[in-house]
């Protein structure tokens, strides 16, 4: 016991005393918080920033479209309509200094057509929608004489408040939230598994190709170095992930306060989620679950390997089912209900990423994640026993990598 | 050699142990016993099966037949990791770890205290002037100081049993002489050492008991000057002092000598069964040699070896692995 005690600990000090650390620990959010604001602004629709208004008309409509677009972020200019002028914007924006022009006669107020040309007209069309409409309603409005304290009033947009109902209780969480909580855990639990699953991999090899495993498994048993090392490198990952938690915390609090009420597309997307304590649990389980599962895998491949790289390619068939399930993360979370995200998330070799994922994004039978985590844990007995068969016979074997037929010889005798 | 007064209990006992890998059989049989307190030398050609029984003492491999005792206990050597120090053919360290805590972890799976492991690393790094580098790097050593951290590990804890697979395979001089010094001390403290070497001159000048193994086998074992009585006796050196006269005759003469290796100024003869070495000086000086040096030896271990095992297995190498 104070054998396998002083293996967790190396692993432990040796990894935490690495630059790579703490260069993970520091980058990891950053890294988070770039995918956040990418995804935020994939989210926008690539945005409206320069647009011109051509104005026709001869009420004030185009003046109050400009004011509108100005309030909700963009800028528009208005030009006066003449010969020859659609014919120059059409070349702005083939050039690329203006993403489009908005053309408005005094007809648009009876028939509400008016017609927008650009570059990117499915953006427009997302960013133009509201505050045109809006611009129009109140021109109407106000030449019918209405008080215009009571058109603004009357124009207050429309902010769909959204709550998750999970087991029968209103949870007080958005669907913005949710989703931001499902992806992140997806993101969070693929990496995490992979990283430290390659980690017992090269801890593994290490010890084979010094020969240190030779000393070693003459002071304790095969099983005993492997748990030790997977126990060591499993700490290192939820120290990384208080660093991350903190650290992430911080970043998500600053995100707030910089931009307060502001709701924006990517806002609406990404909220800071609200993690309960079983969500908390539910994450926990799965990353450890998942961990043990893929580091026993992977060490079994360092131990069949001879050289870093005979081991990355030995690696690839374990960490493509990684893969795997995460990128089927994405069709998950649009249907968190379909038969893929079910049989994914009974699966253990993708339920550590499929699950969390789906718990996070909606409404879930406690059967199915009892009966998923019960597969988990037999696949996790199941596949320790053979991977540390292999890496008893293994960590000792020179020379090439065996083939499968091999490898059952070893599972067979080991 | 001095021969060790017999131990009742032998410290390590290897009974009919055998080990098949998928193609070939590395140890067949092997029986052996070593007495506590002395030098015991596993002595074999490359690809014997020195390893393989080490690794079976040591527990790293279950043996498919037989059995190992150590200790006066039907257990491997992992159940008495405490009092063992092994020392593997081939040798590493991990090359990003400090010295010091490189030495108190292998002092801790040996089952030290950590605090002793401490101290002694402490003291050991001092005594081989490794002082200064007790914060450095693994790889920030030269080869031999690797060496000398790697061989403190493996005495550290003041194991009763050490066991040095290949022992001064690939050491610097200054570092065999380390070795040697301090495989000589252990021995003086009562530790019995047991290391494997296909070097004989080596084995000869440190051992008193040897066993050697030829693929897998064992071809001899006992005390080392037992060894050479029985098989000695029939060894004859002859040095000249200019002239050889007509020695080569002599040498020829069937009933007199069964082999001989002339070297012209000197020769060592293997006298023929019942042949009287007092004839064999008789007619080397009526041949007219010049007689620098007539001597009646024991074989070189060398010799015995080369005899037991055949001299191109002898030459080492018959297959790489050992």
């Amino acid at each position: 016991m104070r054998k396998i005690w002083a293996i967790v600990r190396r692993e432990f000090v040796e990894r935490v005393r690495t630059r790579w650390f703490w260069i993970g620990a520091l980058l990891g959010p950053v890294l988070f918080g770039v995918v956040f604001f990418l995804s935020g602004q994939l989210g926008r629709g690539g945005g409206l920033k320069r647009i011109a208004i051509v104005d026709g008309t001869t009420t004030q409509v185009g003046a109050r479209i400009a004011e509108q677009l100005a309030r909700s972020g963009g800028r528009a200019n208005r030009v006066p309509a003449a010969a020859g002028v659609i014919d120059s914007l059409t070349a702005e924006v083939w050039a690329k200094r203006l993403d489009g022009f908005l053309m408005v006669t005094d007809a648009a107020l009876d028939s509400g057509k008016v017609e927008y040309r650009g570059s990117n007209v499915f953006a427009g069309k997302e960013a133009l929608q509201r505050p045109v409409g809006e611009a129009l309603t109140v021109v109407r409005l106000q030449r019918a004489g209405v008080d215009p304290m009571l058109v603004a009033r009357a124009i207050i947009p429309l902010r769909l408040e959204t709550c998750k109902i999970s087991r029968g209780a209103t949870c007080g969480e958005s669907a913005a939230q949710s989703f931001s909580l499902a992806y992140f855990m997806g993101i969070i639990l693929y990496t995490a598994i992979l990283l430290y699953g390659i980690n017992v991999m090269s801890s593994v090899l290490e010890e084979k190709t010094t020969r240190i495993v030779e000393v070693l498994v003459s002071s304790l048993r095969p099983f005993q170095l492997l748990l030790g090392k997977v126990l060591g490198v499993g700490a290192v990952s939820i120290f990384q992930f208080l660093i991350w938690g903190v650290a992430g915390r911080l970043l998500l609090a600053r995100r707030v306060s910089v931009a307060p009420g502001d709701v924006g597309a990517a806002d609406e997307l990404f909220q800071v989620p609200h993690v309960t304590g079983a969500t908390f649990a539910v994450f926990m389980a799965y990353f450890l679950g998942g961990f043990f599962l893929y580091s026993a895998m992977f060490a079994a491949v360092g131990a069949m390997s001879s050289t870093e790289q005979e081991a990355r390619q030995a690696q690839q068939p374990v960490a493509w089912m990684l893969v795997l399930s995460f990128i089927s993360m994405f069709a998950m979370l649009n249907d968190p209900g379909s038969t893929l995200a079910v049989t994914l998330s009974l699966i253990p070799f993708s339920s550590p990423v499929a699950m969390p994922v789906r718990w996070a994004a909606g409404n879930l039978p406690a059967s199915e994640l009892a009966l998923s985590l019960a597969i988990l844990v037999v696949a996790i007995v199941g596949v320790t026993w053979v991977a540390a068969r292999i890496y008893r016979v293994g960590i000792l074997m020179t020379g090439k990598r065996p083939n499968l037929k091999e490898l059952w010889r070893w599972i067979r005798t080991a | 050699m001095t021969s060790s007064s017999p131990s009742p209990t032998p410290i390590l006992i290897l009974d009919r142990v055998s080990k098949r890998f998928a193609g070939h059989t590395a140890v067949d049989d092997l029986s052996l016993s070593v007495p506590r307190g002395v030098i015991y030398g596993l002595l074999g050609p490359n690809g014997a099966g020195k390893t393989t029984t080490i690794r079976m003492i040591m527990d790293i491999l279950r043996p498919d037949g037989g059995a190992v005792r150590l200790f006066g206990e039907p257990s491997g050597g992992r159940d008495h990791s405490e009092r063992i120090g092994y020392l593997p053919e081939e040798r590493g360290l991990y090359r990003k770890m400090r010295v010091f805590d490189v030495l108190v972890f292998l002092g801790e799976m040996k089952g030290m205290e950590r605090r002793r492991a401490r101290q002694r690393a402490g003291e050991w790094l001092e005594r081989l002037g490794l002082a200064q580098w007790r914060t450095r790097r693994i790889d920030e050593l030269s080869k031999g100081m690797q060496q000398k951290v790697q061989f403190i590990s493996t005495i550290l804890h003041e194991p009763a049993l050490v066991v040095l697979d290949e022992a001064f395979a690939g050491l610097d001089p200054v570092n065999a002489q380390v070795m040697k010094d301090t495989v000589l001390e252990l021995r003086a403290r009562g530790a019995t050492i047991l290391f494997s070497t296909h070097i004989m001159e080596q084995a000869e000048k440190l051992c008193e008991h040897i066993c050697i193994i030829a693929r897998g086998r064992k071809l001899v074992d006992g005390p080392l000057g037992d060894i050479k009585r029985t098989r000695g006796g029939h060894h004859l050196v002859v040095g000249f002092d200019g002239s050889v006269g007509a020695a080569a005759q002599v040498f020829a003469d069937a009933s007199l000598v069964r082999k001989v290796d002339d070297y012209g100024q000197y020769a060592e003869v293997e006298l023929a069964t019942g042949a009287d070495p007092q004839r064999v000086l008789r007619d080397l000086v009526a041949s007219g040699a010049r007689l620098a040096r007539f001597e009646l030896r024991e074989p070189s271990l060398l010799k015995i070896f080369i005899d037991l095992v055949g001299p191109e297995a002898a030459q080492a190498g018959v297959r790489p692995d050992a």
